[in-house]
């Protein structure tokens, strides 16, 4: 018999596969369950003139731009939430490096939807008047074939990579959700419904027979996954749900380390390019401290 | 004083709220923000639930459907994670789309806010100056325009109230009120009410049935002299305007001893 493909790889075979200038989709949402190794390892490939397709972004976005991967953002948002601003973000916006197109909150996820349905765009006809609009030549009017109203198409998200860091996964890429999910995870669903070239780190690796036992928690089936990394903890500092907490610690270094050009070069020479991989980022950041940020002993 | 001036707004937007609504609140962080954005909000719907509105939806992030707050000890200030799931509520959206649809007009009121306002009820999140070159860059229009464009209608909270946050015209508009009133609105095809009150530590900020803006009452020992200075745009003939209403004694009971014993939503 023919051997099934194992969608296993490392973290720079993954980012090989993202040419420079892509649009790339990062799941989860804010600042919940982000794919940081796959952030970190884009940094150190360094790859260039990158546009990010998101709803609501957050440390993901506001690393890469600070590194200089970047050259668009589409979405609603970037910040830290309670943690402070996405300094690196409103430095490159205001030094006019970076063009951001701003969507709103639930329309910018919408664009996903319209590619899950094979559509150029997302119908809505809500955004009269608003500088979404006005700002925007990719927004199209027309007129609603049923009763002749103003409605917009909103481009579909088009993207040509998504990034997820989920739960488990089996290595021919069978992707499993926790037993209890948020918008985070269902956002890692959308955006992995939305294109044919999916990169997903997972927490731990488990066997085709455990995926069998529970198929109902596969959101993201073999066939859409095509490169799959473990990566215990590939989320840090942001949390995943059930399995750890968020490093509030590391965060706030985060947000003084960003404050200046300077500092954040100093944050990048340490974590990232002075690190060789993930795992030593990881023991750098502190083995215990980790482990410690782990919800009832990594068990969901 | 007998009550704060988070007590008074709770109690004024309590008397706005109808039985059967559905009302959303995002989860500020900040102390200001966190107290006009999420607290007050938080506390208005649970006295309008006590008083009037049994029937009353509260949306806590927009997910968690009519949360059990008496199982907190503070309020959380993480969206999705453990806490918020684990607290007793009787529905989470767990997906989007979920168990509302906002443009189909299943949201009846919201909470919002921004750095500025403008007269015509237009609000921005997103940037100070032209938007292609900023000289601030703000976190984004994140859901306000969806909230200002199909909600029923939108209390716009203003934690404070200075000249640079109440401005002529708006530098970006990230939610529109009412350009052109509400029939401005109609042409525009926005299908929810808009912006339809601006809470501030000082005054009730209003749009009436056209969509034109007054001032709907002023705060106790706040004088009309302190709106008008620290209100960047005129703010119309004063005279005649109503003080806004203080709570009942029966309200601050409820709200102090029923809705929050531990003081985690108002600190008093």
């Amino acid at each position: 018999m023919p051997e099934r493909k194992i969608k296993l790889c490392s973290l720079r075979e993954a980012v090989d596969s993202i040419p420079d200038g892509a649009r790339i989709g990062f799941g989860g949402f804010a600042v919940y369950q982000k794919p940081m190794a796959v952030v970190h390892e884009i940094i150190r490939a360094r790859k260039r003139g990158l546009t990010l397709v998101g709803s609501v972004n957050s440390i993901e976005a506001d690393m890469l731009i600070g590194a200089g991967c970047v050259s668009a953002i589409e979405t609603s948002y970037v910040g830290l939430e309670k943690f402070g601003l996405a300094m690196n973000y409103r430095r490159q916006v205001q030094a006019g490096k970076l063009k951001v197109v701003h969507y709103p909150e639930m329309l910018a996820w919408d664009r996903f939807r319209a590619d899950r349905e094979g559509l150029e765009f997302w119908p809505v006809s809500c955004l009269g008047g608003s500088d979404i609009v006005n700002k925007n030549p990719d927004i199209k009017a027309f007129d609603n074939p049923m009763t002749g109203k103003t409605m917009y198409a909103v481009p579909s998200a088009h993207i040509d990579v998504a990034v997820i860091h989920a739960y488990a996964a089996d290595v021919y890429g069978n992707v499993q959700l926790q037993p209890r999910h948020l918008l985070p995870q269902s956002m890692d669903v959308a955006i992995s419904r939305s294109c044919r070239h999916i990169i997903v780190t997972v927490e731990k690796l488990i066997s085709t027979e455990e995926i069998k036992k529970a198929p109902h928690l596969t959101a993201i089936p073999a066939f859409r996954t095509t490169h799959l990394a473990e990566v215990p903890s590939g989320s840090h500092p942001t949390p995943v749900l059930l399995v750890n907490r968020t490093d509030e610690d590391f965060f706030r270094k985060y947000v003084e380390m960003s404050a200046t050009e300077e500092s954040f070069q100093q944050f990048l020479d340490t974590y990232i390019y002075g690190t060789e991989d993930f795992g030593q980022y990881l023991n750098l950041v502190g083995r215990d401290h980790i482990l410690s940020l782990q919800e009832q002993g990594g068990n969901v | 004083m007998r009550y704060t001036t988070e007590e008074l707004l709770a109690a004024s937007i309590a008397h706005t709220i109808e039985d059967g609504e559905v009302g959303f609140t995002g989860l500020a962080t900040g102390k200001a923000a966190a107290n006009y954005i999420t607290n007050i909000p938080i506390m208005a719907m649970e006295l309008a639930k006590r008083t009037h509105a049994p029937n009353l939806t509260i949306l806590l992030c927009g997910w968690s459907h009519n949360p059990d707050l008496s199982c907190l000890d503070h309020m959380p200030e993480s969206e999705f994670e453990n806490e918020l799931l684990n607290l007793p509520c009787e529905a989470q959206m767990t997906d989007w789309p979920g168990p509302w649809s906002h443009r189909a007009g299943d949201i009846s009121f919201a909470f919002g806010s921004g750095v500025q306002v403008d007269r015509e009820g237009n609000i921005n999140s997103t940037c100070i100056g032209d938007s292609e070159h900023p000289k601030v860059q703000l976190v984004g229009p994140i859901f306000l325009p969806e909230h200002l464009a199909v909600f029923g209608r939108e209390y716009i909270m203003m934690p404070h109230h200075e000249r640079r946050n109440f401005v002529d015209k708006v530098d970006y508009i990230s939610g529109v009120g009412y350009p052109g009133g509400m029939e401005g609105r109609r042409k525009l095809g926005l299908t929810g009410g808009g912006p339809k009150y601006i809470y501030t530590p000082k005054c009730i900020f209003a749009f009436d049935e056209e969509g034109k803006f007054f001032v709907k009452s002023i705060h106790p020992g706040i004088s009309k002299k302190e709106i008008i200075e620290n209100t960047g745009f005129d703010v119309g003939n004063l005279d005649g305007v109503p003080t806004t209403p203080e709570p009942t004694e029966e309200e601050l009971r409820i709200m102090r001893e029923e809705i929050d014993p531990k003081g985690i939503l108002l600190q008093r």
